[in-house]
């Protein structure tokens, strides 16, 4: 090898060199100036966020959110203690968590529905009738079998198979165990009296009952074990008639039979938009009206009004401002991937004057 | 002089780490012990209480209406899918430990063992996560059923027959963890056990199968006990693959093999998000509980595996 070639060499190693070292220091530059916000909790809110993330991102390309699902009690865990900017709770705070965490917003991005699920052979394509008595019966443990009378009572002429019931629940802290063990609360003196209502309750000793993790875990248990029943969350639905599983008409206050559907849901919503305090935390479970499905609830984001940095509040108003426009990301073409409905106005002002306290 | 104080200044960090991580947990839960009582450990019912409603004052603690806090069926489920475990495991290992020892041809031996070796360093929630998707639905729809038709006679088999979640599904993944634990150490002892004694034995006419279960085993009957006990510890302590199989059964003790369980391990990580949303802090501090509980069940039986030791000891040169 000639001596020029060596220089040559040398020189050229020196430049890769010296891009390399710039490429690392525009990295680091890039990196200073991009926001990174953490949302994690609830795992039905989460399709919703997928949906979100990547259309946002082409307008806020500076900021950088990662999302997880790891149910609604973990969301809002990690948002008080500050592990993650943004927490998703399908539940409001306790009023005495608000008063430990002034600093705490709960501001509703959507509403969402809960439906309640069979794996029962034959009757998946059949709407099964079930009213909250019912449900609260077969969660205690006091109706164990799918033929029961009170089962038979509100379908009559149904075929139903004798076969004990498993009943699935959630074992994570999760909003949909707060909205369901809500419906059951308000329409069951019995539920209310014994278990009420949380993210976490003490479940009755039913035998054969199962512990789920997140939706995906719900959808799987019902799945893989016939004559089971399951409560999850509207946005997956598909997941539900992929699998060919039943969804149960629910006995709402007026006394009728409907499936989550965006009408019910939206007029589920319209009895409630009044009833919405400033804080917005307030439960939509049995709403009055004739056409109101019986279960849905505002999704919340769980986030402090108190940011570590300007940019961070200032990427947190942008996010929130964003997603819950009718434009952007309450617009239909994502509520009904997710079979959400959107806030109505009057909310979206609600939820607009709370983020505009994000600083 | 100095290399001594080194080494006892090390050795010792450990047995005072051991007593300072009792010790935290025992101050930080003892709010819920003076709360629950005896009651933590004789009754079935683990509630965080109504957390929508103010926290009240019972027995000098804040906390929320309704809360209490009993884990008998924890206990019982950590000790029933450990003793499954270790039931299974022994003779499994045992076996396995024999036939890599004695059996296999030389050739195969070390590949064989590196095998079982790698099995043990397999991460627990790999097994979980194996047992969720491939095992649970072939017990619960194939074996399970069978089973429960077939050894219906015996009382803890008959059904239901449950989902192929709970406690024989616990106990079967915990073997499989356990099993390369016990082979493992159990292999090496039998490899390094002088062959004279063998071979007097073969001498003295007895059968190749005579000599292994009168001379050699017994000769490696320490290191049996020692590895059960590792073992034990592990299936009592694990977490991540039982929490992935076992159900996550809430204030159910379990009535047959299949019903689905809790661990006390599992039950901490399950349990603790939603334990921070109590205000009063209570329910972390049941959770401490649990812990501290789990650690003295781990203790007693440590204990108890080394009395068990010194027994064997007195007897074994009591004879000689």
């Amino acid at each position: 090898m000639s001596k020029q070639n060596r220089k040559f060499r040398a020189r050229g190693a020196a430049l890769a060199a010296l891009a390399g070292l710039g490429l690392a220091l525009t990295t680091l530059l890039l990196a200073a100036s991009t926001v990174n916000v953490s949302e994690t909790g609830s795992s039905l809110l989460y399709p919703l966020f997928n949906l979100w993330l990547p259309a946002f991102h082409r307008l806020h390309p500076n900021v950088r959110i990662t999302t997880t699902s790891s149910g609604s009690g973990t969301g809002i865990a990690q948002a008080v203690a500050g592990v993650a900017q943004i927490g998703a709770s399908d539940a409001y705070m306790s009023p005495a968590q608000m008063r430990q965490h002034a600093d705490i917003l709960n501001i509703p991005l959507a509403i969402s529905m809960q439906m309640v699920n069979y794996n029962l052979p034959g009757l998946n394509q059949r709407h099964l009738k079930l009213s909250g008595p019912v449900l609260a019966g077969i969660y205690m443990g006091k109706i164990r079998n799918w033929n029961d009378g009170q089962i038979a009572q509100l379908n009559p002429g149904v075929r139903l198979p004798s076969h004990s019931i498993i009943t699935i629940h959630r074992t994570d802290g999760s909003g949909d165990t707060f909205i369901f063990t809500q419906y059951l609360t308000f329409s069951t003196p019995a539920w209310k009296n014994q278990i009420n209502f949380a993210t976490t309750v003490s479940w009755p000793a039913a035998p054969g009952n199962i512990g789920a993790v997140g939706n995906p875990g719900m959808v799987d248990a019902l799945k893989n074990n016939e004559y089971s029943i399951a409560y999850i969350g509207t946005s997956f639905e598909s997941a539900i008639h992929k699998d060919r599983l039943g969804t149960a008409l629910l006995k709402n206050r007026d006394g009728n039979f409907l499936l989550p559907t965006a009408r019910t849901g939206k007029a589920a919503a319209a009895q409630m938009v009044s009833k919405t305090p400033k804080d917005e935390r307030i439960s939509l479970i049995f709403a009055p009206g004739r056409e109101s499905y019986p279960i849905i609830n505002y999704e919340y984001a769980i986030v402090s009004r108190r940011q570590p940095s300007a940019a961070m509040a200032a990427a947190l108003r942008a996010l929130f401002s964003w997603a819950i426009s009718p434009a952007g990301g309450n617009a239909p073409r994502y509520m009904h991937r997710v079979n959400f409905v959107a806030l109505p106005a009057p909310v979206v002002k609600l939820s607009q004057a709370q983020i505009a306290e994000i600083h | 002089m100095l290399f001594r104080k080194l080494m006892a200044a090390l050795a010792s960090i450990v047995a005072i780490v051991l007593l300072i991580l009792v010790g935290f947990l025992a101050i930080y839960a003892w709010p819920a012990i003076r709360f629950n009582g005896l009651h933590f450990l004789v009754k079935n019912n683990w509630s965080l209480g109504f957390l929508y409603s103010d926290p009240i004052l019972r027995h000098g603690q804040q906390v929320m209406p309704g809360a209490h806090y009993g884990i008998l069926f924890l206990i019982a489920g950590t000790l029933l899918s450990t003793a499954i475990a270790v039931l299974l495991a022994v003779p499994i290992g045992v076996g396995a430990a024999l036939f890599l020892a004695e059996g296999v041809p030389a050739l195969l031996r070390p590949w064989l063992s590196f095998f079982i070796e790698l099995l043990a360093a397999i991460p627990s929630v790999v097994y979980g996560l194996w047992g969720l998707v491939v095992v649970i639905p072939f017990l619960g729809h194939h074996v399970f059923p069978a089973m429960q038709k077939w050894l219906g006679f015996i009382p803890f088999f008959r059904g239901p027959a449950g989902s192929g979640y709970g406690l024989l599904t616990s106990g079967l993944v915990l073997t499989l963890m356990i099993v390369p634990l016990i082979t493992a150490t159990l292999r090496d002892a039998l490899v390094s056990q002088q062959s004279h004694l063998r071979d007097a034995a073969l001498a003295l006419g007895a059968s190749r199968y005579e000599a292994l279960w009168t001379v050699q085993l017994p000769g490696v009957r320490r290191v049996l006990i020692g590895s059960s006990i590792l073992a034990t510890g592990r299936a009592l302590g694990e977490t991540m693959a039982v929490l992935m199989v076992s159900g996550n059964a809430l204030n159910v003790m379990p009535n047959n093999i299949y019903t689905t369980i809790s661990t006390m391990a599992s039950f901490i990580v399950s349990q603790l998000d939603s334990a921070l949303t109590d205000p009063t802090g209570m329910a972390v501090k049941s959770l401490a509980e649990v812990a501290l509980v789990l650690c003295l069940i781990s203790i007693v039986v440590n204990s108890l595996a080394r009395v068990l030791l010194l027994y064997q000891d007195r007897m074994t040169f009591g004879v000689i």
